[in-house]
């Protein structure tokens, strides 16, 4: 019995964890309207849907992941990922607007996954 | 002198059409490593947690400025570093390729 119930507990820890991960994706989920409201200044370089960049050394952002634009705006943002462009902009934003921004930007259609043949 | 001057600004807007360089043929072959992350649908990357990069259409001059980046060690990511380490100009130039034609054929 006892063997049971520690048997157990790496597996319930484990399941935990894989609600954690799972939740941590959507835990600050944005509000893509608001995101298309907040990317005026975005809009001049990468497009009103992400998928016109001013110049082909921009990114497309349409149909990128959300949480990996997160995390560019925040490395943009703390200067762990540097781009004097990008640095100015991103130093303005909450962590809200960035939730925001990558909510719009990720929903609009562009990028594509490749497929392993 | 007509014609001439439509030659040079036929070159002068050639940089603007973002014309693929490289052997998408070759880069595919190359790319194989890169797909074992970025050719599996809402990958993880871990530490911190998020979803690794679609890559498929995305612009070549980006994304060959961010391979030369993380070759470099200006951009920081311990996978990619690795990667790009034994990447040369032509290969950065050749997956780039084939990743930008990738979403032209399947799309």
């Amino acid at each position: 019995m006892r063997y049971r119930v520690i048997g157990s507990a790496p597996a319930a820890l484990a399941a935990l964890m894989l609600c954690a991960a799972g939740y941590s994706t959507h835990a600050d989920a944005g509000d893509y309207r608001r995101g298309l409201e907040k990317s005026q200044v975005c809009q001049s370089c990468h497009g009103r849907t992400g998928n016109e960049s001013l110049l082909p050394s921009y990114p497309i952002l349409a149909g990128q992941h959300a949480d990996y634009l997160e995390f560019a705006l925040k490395s943009y943002r703390d200067g762990s990922r540097r781009n004097a462009v990008m640095a100015g902009f991103a130093a303005n934003l909450s962590d809200q607007d960035i939730a925001d921004l990558a909510a719009w930007y990720s929903r609009q259609e562009g990028l594509e996954d490749l497929s392993i043949d | 002198m007509r014609e001439l001057r439509f030659v040079a600004l036929a070159l002068a807007l050639l940089p603007l059409t973002g014309l693929a360089q490289g052997d998408p043929a070759r880069g595919e072959k190359i790319a194989y490593t890169c797909t074992g992350c970025h050719g599996i649908p809402f990958y993880k990357n871990v530490y911190p947690t998020y979803t690794v990069p679609r890559l498929g259409g995305q612009n070549q001059e980006y994304l060959i400025s961010a391979l030369k980046a993380y070759r470099s060690g200006d951009r920081k990511h311990a996978t990619m570093q690795a990667q790009s380490s034994t990447l040369s100009d032509q290969d950065i130039l050749d997956i780039t390729a084939y990743f930008v034609s990738y979403s032209e054929e399947e799309s």
